[in-house]
């Protein structure tokens, strides 16, 4: 059994103009110890993914489906359950580090505080936990003392504290929400590196939730690439990269300054938009900006078919061979 | 910090010296005057000249300006033309009812207003929501002085458990004496309870979609922890702002409802010095409130800084 199973999560929310579909039918499962990626433009679902998976979706919205943690179905469970595994089971890294953190509270506060919750720890051993977390992410209690207050770091060491208190309950799953867009470029790859350290040295899975094929690229072993609320494509890194099916993959990864040269210049921007979540196409959602669209691609979702090892593609007409 | 209290203090300087700069020019534009107020319009006209010549009344007005700011610097405020007493010891007398009302005011308000507040804000669209923000707009429609004869004639007129007015003075018990002050606080309280719950409740709002309140649920806090250990605080500045006008508000603007119950307060003070010609207590009383309105100004900022480590200044990290 995998540690979280995803299946058949669909996610709508009404609106006044008509029910908005946030997410169709994403099944995915992740073992212990794995890093999965998702990519995909903002508004694709990636986050949402995320928040459900948190319970913490927005009160209006109603989710249908199954997550499984550990074979408990965390649709099913009540309130004061999901606070259990909140930061104790699944714990979260946000995009922006200069929002995410409380204003008012030193950071050592805000890393102690999921070891008070959770582990029953005191205060003074809380304390002494986040100060050896501060210090795990590179902020040594010399330099950083843990009575500073987040306006006294830099965007690169807030997300360093916020990385300590997603860690500091030892969780099984670290969901990273696009945790180096928000900060300078030098940054990025310290953060990434951070990440990575972290994931491998206590064996807990990784989800990373990112618009950066690069990201994916360093970080994860498997992928997934959204599109309107749904998984168009999965598989393996490596897998997706060498042979990348879905036209929307393509063109995300032609989009990154320095990809391939003819289709950088070709599919450098996808044109159109992405239709809206309260007026999907009862066809393919993709089919409105897609070069490949065929009238069949306009009829009814298409299901995701495998075209390589663990590699499943939603598209009628995929791309075959090397990227 | 010391930079920081010496601007304060010319601040307060100046504000003192503009206000009563503002009042005394006022009151010298202002017609009547204070001999025939008090000797009677059929006075004679000797009587009033020698009258005048003992208030200083004769004088120039510079002169009699500096006159009045020099007695400021010795703790001499001058004498109650109407009372013929030291206006300072008027004022002390007034304020032992006064600044205990505004206290009882203010804490009721808060009392009331800031748990509606977040309770509303906590429950967003729920008929607890829906009633507050009834209750915030009838407390704000309502004219106080309405509401205060209206409780009067429940409680002491009806159910008799409350006196209707007066003040029974401090020398007769503490209990008869706040008891006197309940129904003006109550009455004082309402409006003021109800736009703190307003404010308070829009504070709470904003806060409540800020990142960290998602982290600390991200955290495993329960709604109710995250809202009070992460959001009340963030959202209390703005509160304390109205809390703030509020109080100086009460100290002075509370003459209605001093008249409603009769009591013998700085707003009633004002009220009746303006009537008598009283200028002396006029301008005394006025400048005295100009600087309480700075002193409470000065504890808003003070409390500020508590509230919110950005506002302490202090070092930087790494």
């Amino acid at each position: 059994m995998a540690l979280l199973e995803v299946e058949d999560l669909n996610v709508t929310i009404p609106t006044p103009r008509g029910t908005a579909h946030i997410l169709s039918d994403v099944s995915f499962a992740l073992e212990r110890g794995e890093c999965l990626g998702f990519a995909g433009e903002s508004g694709c679902g990636k986050s949402i993914t995320a928040m459900a998976v948190m319970g913490l979706l927005p009160t209006t919205a109603q989710a249908t489906g199954r997550i499984r943690l550990d074979g408990r179905d965390l649709l099913a469970m009540d309130e004061a359950g999901l606070c259990a595994i909140r930061g104790r089971r699944v714990a979260m890294v946000f995009q922006e580090p200069m929002t995410a953190l409380n204003p008012v509270k030193t950071i050592g506060f805000q890393v102690a505080e999921g070891p008070r919750l959770h582990l029953k720890l005191s205060k003074a051993e809380a304390g002494r936990r986040a100060v050896a977390m501060l210090r795990r992410v590179g902020l040594p209690p010399d330099r950083f003392s843990p009575d500073l207050y987040p306006y006294q770091l830099s965007g690169g060491q807030r997300q360093r504290v916020m990385i300590a208190a997603a860690l500091a309950c030892e969780p099984d799953i670290l969901i990273a929400d696009e945790p180096t867009t928000a900060l300078d470029v030098t940054i990025q790859a310290q953060i990434l590196d951070l990440i990575s350290d972290v994931v491998q040295e206590t064996g807990m899975a990784l989800v990373m939730i990112t618009h950066d094929l690069g990201v994916i690229a360093e970080t994860a072993e498997r992928m997934m690439v959204m599109y309107a609320g749904r998984i168009v494509e999965s598989g393996p890194t490596a897998e997706v990269f060498r042979h990348m099916a879905h036209p929307y993959t393509r063109g995300l990864f032609a989009a990154i300054p320095g990809g391939p040269e003819e289709e950088s210049r070709r599919l450098a921007t996808i044109p159109g938009q992405v239709p809206e979540p309260i007026a999907l196409p009862p066809g393919c959602a993709f089919a409105g900006r897609c070069a490949r669209t065929e009238d069949d691609c306009r009829a009814a979702v298409p299901p995701a078919e495998p075209v390589g090892p663990g590699h499943r593609v939603r598209c009628l007409h995929p791309h075959v061979g090397a990227t | 910090m010391s930079v920081f209290l010496a601007r304060r203090l010319v601040a307060l300087f100046l504000t003192l010296l503009g206000a009563s700069l503002a009042v005394f020019l006022i009151l010298e534009v202002l017609p009547g005057d204070p001999a025939t107020v008090m000797l009677g319009i059929g006075a004679q006209e000797d009587s009033l000249a020698a009258l005048r010549a003992q208030l200083g009344l004769d004088r120039p007005a510079w002169q009699r300006y500096l006159v009045w700011i020099w007695g400021w610097f010795q703790g001499d405020l001058g004498n109650s033309y109407a009372y013929d007493e030291p206006v300072i010891k008027i004022i002390l007398e007034r304020l032992r009812v006064s600044l205990p009302l505004a206290l009882m005011a203010i804490t009721l308000s808060t009392a009331i207003g800031l748990p509606l507040g977040v309770l509303a804000a906590a429950r967003r669209n729920s008929l607890t929501d829906v009633s507050v923000m009834g209750f915030v707009q009838v407390g704000v429609a309502i004219p106080n002085f309405w509401f205060a004869i209206l409780m009067i004639l429940f409680f002491s007129v009806f159910l008799k458990v409350m006196p209707a007015g007066g003040f029974a003075g401090w020398d007769a018990g503490v209990w008869p004496a706040i008891k006197s002050l309940i129904l003006p606080a109550v009455a004082l309280a309402l409006p003021q309870a109800a736009i703190l719950a307003r404010v308070t409740r829009s504070s709470v709002l904003e806060v409540m979609r800020e990142d960290y309140v998602r982290t600390a649920r991200a955290k495993g806090l329960t709604f109710a922890a995250a809202l009070w250990r992460h959001a009340v605080r963030n959202a209390l500045i703005p509160v304390v702002t109205i809390m703030g006008l509020q109080f100086s508000f009460l100290l002075a603007g509370t003459i209605i409802i001093e008249n409603v119950f009769y009591l013998p307060g700085l707003g009633r003070l004002i009220f009746q010095a303006i009537a008598q010609r009283d200028v002396i207590v006029v301008k005394d009383v006025v400048v005295l409130l100009a600087g309480a309105v700075v002193l409470v100004n000065f504890i808003v900022d003070m409390s500020y800084a508590l509230l919110d480590p950005r506002l302490r200044g202090g070092g930087h990290g790494q």
